[in-house]
């Protein structure tokens, strides 16, 4: 799944809306596009549909209206047992982290890939390696209740990119960090994209998407801005 | 064997945090069993006894007359045709009088001045072996009192009714211990695992997000079902032979337990036990976690 499907896109959303009880509308009419090894910002304030619209795509939330496709799966379609297939393929750093406070570092670490039946040696190889590039190695045994609210979004980042996916959705991946951890945490995602990852990352912090060359969506109460120029992919931009 | 290894860990974390209310499960299921298992024990024991008594079932008829050769012939066809018998024996009042004497032994003087008259004539059936239910028994009994020249039948009636009601006795005493274990066995494992499941709905929550399949999830309950359906079991039974060898040593010498062979179970009632155990409680697992693991 991880090799650049040419013209085939990792993701296609067609005219896909959510709207939650009784009569939310978080997203309304969306069309996007994004193709293998794309990395791409979503931006918007807090309400705007990031949230949502990312979980749609890993089968948190499902459509409404409108065709929702990851990896070739449409997600209204999907059978239950393909499901944690396609999440294993997907990591999520979600904007409340989701870590077990009662667990150490390591522990939340390696579930991504305890899930996926990778053997002990590898685990604990790949949660050194990931720790070291977010400079947490000295946390590796803390119990991550007990962390800062930056350390433990440096780990949840780590969970997401643990089982090396082929896709990578960071919700605000960088809102409790200084701007020399951000600088970490981005490195990290563009080393991810460069192996090939798609790289998704709901942000609403432009210093970390206003220098490059990443195609940047803004959504704006569910609706992309300037939609129609947005949904045709630009392949420059991808590694 | 990647999968093994990970199931392994998921299970000895799970065994490890929750390991106060596995102890408390483990404890019911093995106490079910014990209290079941000697139930049952002393109800297959009991059988095994009633079986060997029914080996020496012996029906008495006694008559008024000492019947002639061919009134014999005539009783012997009239018995065989309503059940086949392995043996039919004429006992003679001068037999009779020969046996009692030999059984009085030294105080045989008592007889002295008394001559065989006293003493009835009878025909002594041995009865085959499918003739072992008490209403078989009493149905053949009440028919040979029926007999030309019967006076009275005896075949010990009180002490096989009293054998065969505390049987009875104790086979609704099986059957009760039987449902306590199911009940305790299903249910504690059961309340066990929903403990388990509600204590991990956080970690159960991210594993499926993280892309857990649900054999990821189920199979560390079901593996915490069947060691205690194994360890309860096991213990249970081990309780069980411990008590056994106790009354053996304790209660060895004259007295009932020398008409009772007592013995233990063979190897494969053990396996039986052990094995519905298990059963059990990964059934009680299975549906705890059907009900409260929504995946």
């Amino acid at each position: 799944m991880k090799k650049k499907q040419a013209n085939k896109p990792i993701i296609e959303i067609v005219r896909a809306t959510k709207i939650y009880p009784p009569d939310v509308v978080a997203l309304e009419d969306i069309t996007l596009s994004i193709p293998y090894g794309e990395m791409l910002f979503l931006t918007g304030m807090s309400g705007a549909g990031k949230t949502t619209l990312l979980k749609l795509i890993c089968g948190i939330e499902y459509p409404d209206k409108g065709l929702v496709e990851v990896a070739g799966k449409d997600m209204n379609r999907i059978k239950a047992n393909e499901i944690p297939r396609l999440r294993q393929q997907i990591g999520m750093a979600y904007q409340d982290f989701k870590l077990l406070a009662d667990r150490t570092v390591a522990q939340n670490i390696s579930m991504a890939m305890e899930v996926a039946y990778h053997n002990i040696r590898a685990i604990k190889n790949r949660v050194i390696e990931l720790l070291q590039k977010l400079r947490l190695e000295h946390k590796y045994d803390a119990l991550a209740g007990r962390l800062s609210r930056g350390e433990q979004q440096r780990v949840a980042i780590a969970r997401a990119v643990a089982n090396s996916p082929t896709l990578i959705l960071a919700d605000e991946p960088t809102g409790n960090l200084d701007s020399k951890t951000t600088k970490l945490v981005m490195k990290l995602f563009e080393d991810c994209n460069s192996s090939g990852t798609t790289v998704i990352i709901a942000t609403h912090d432009e210093d970390i998407y206003r220098e490059t060359d990443y195609r940047v969506l803004e959504l704006h109460s569910g609706r992309f801005l300037a939609q129609e120029d947005m949904t045709t992919s630009t392949s420059n931009n991808m590694p | 064997m990647k999968f093994i290894n990970t199931i392994a860990v998921q299970t000895g974390r799970n065994l490890q945090k929750t390991w106060p209310t596995q102890f408390m499960t483990l404890l019911t299921v093995t106490l079910s069993v014990l209290i079941f298992s000697f139930f049952f024990l002393i109800y297959t024991n009991i059988i095994k006894t009633g079986e060997k008594l029914g080996d020496d079932l012996r029906l008495t008829i006694y008559l008024e007359e000492e019947p002639v050769l061919e009134m014999q012939a005539q009783l012997v066809r009239k018995i065989i045709n309503f059940s086949p018998v392995e043996e039919i024996r004429f006992t003679s009042r001068n037999d009779a009088f020969k046996r009692l004497a030999t059984q009085l032994g030294d105080n045989v003087d008592v007889l002295d001045d008394l001559d065989a008259s006293f003493l009835p004539p009878s025909i002594e059936i041995y009865p085959q072996k499918n003739l072992n239910t008490l209403a078989q028994i009493q149905r053949f009994s009440e028919y040979l009192s029926t007999l030309p020249g019967a006076v009275k039948v005896q075949y010990g009636q009180e002490w096989i009714e009293r054998f065969n009601y505390f049987t009875k006795l104790l086979q609704i005493i099986v059957f009760l211990s039987g449902i306590l274990l199911i009940m305790t066995a299903t249910f504690m494992v059961a309340y066990t695992i929903r403990l388990a499941v509600v204590a991990r709905q956080a970690e159960l929550e991210i594993l499926r997000l993280l892309g857990a399949t649900n054999n990821y999830i189920r199979t560390p309950f079901l593996i915490e079902g069947f060691l205690q359906g194994l360890f309860g079991s096991s213990l249970g039974l081990l309780a069980l032979f411990f008590l056994y060898r106790w009354i053996q040593l304790r209660f060895t010498g004259p007295g009932i337990l020398q008409l009772v062979q007592f013995t233990f179970f063979s190897p494969a009632i053990i396996c039986i036990i052990i094995f519905a155990s298990i059963s059990l409680c990964i059934g009680g697992s299975f549906s705890s976690m059907r009900k409260f693991m929504r995946i």
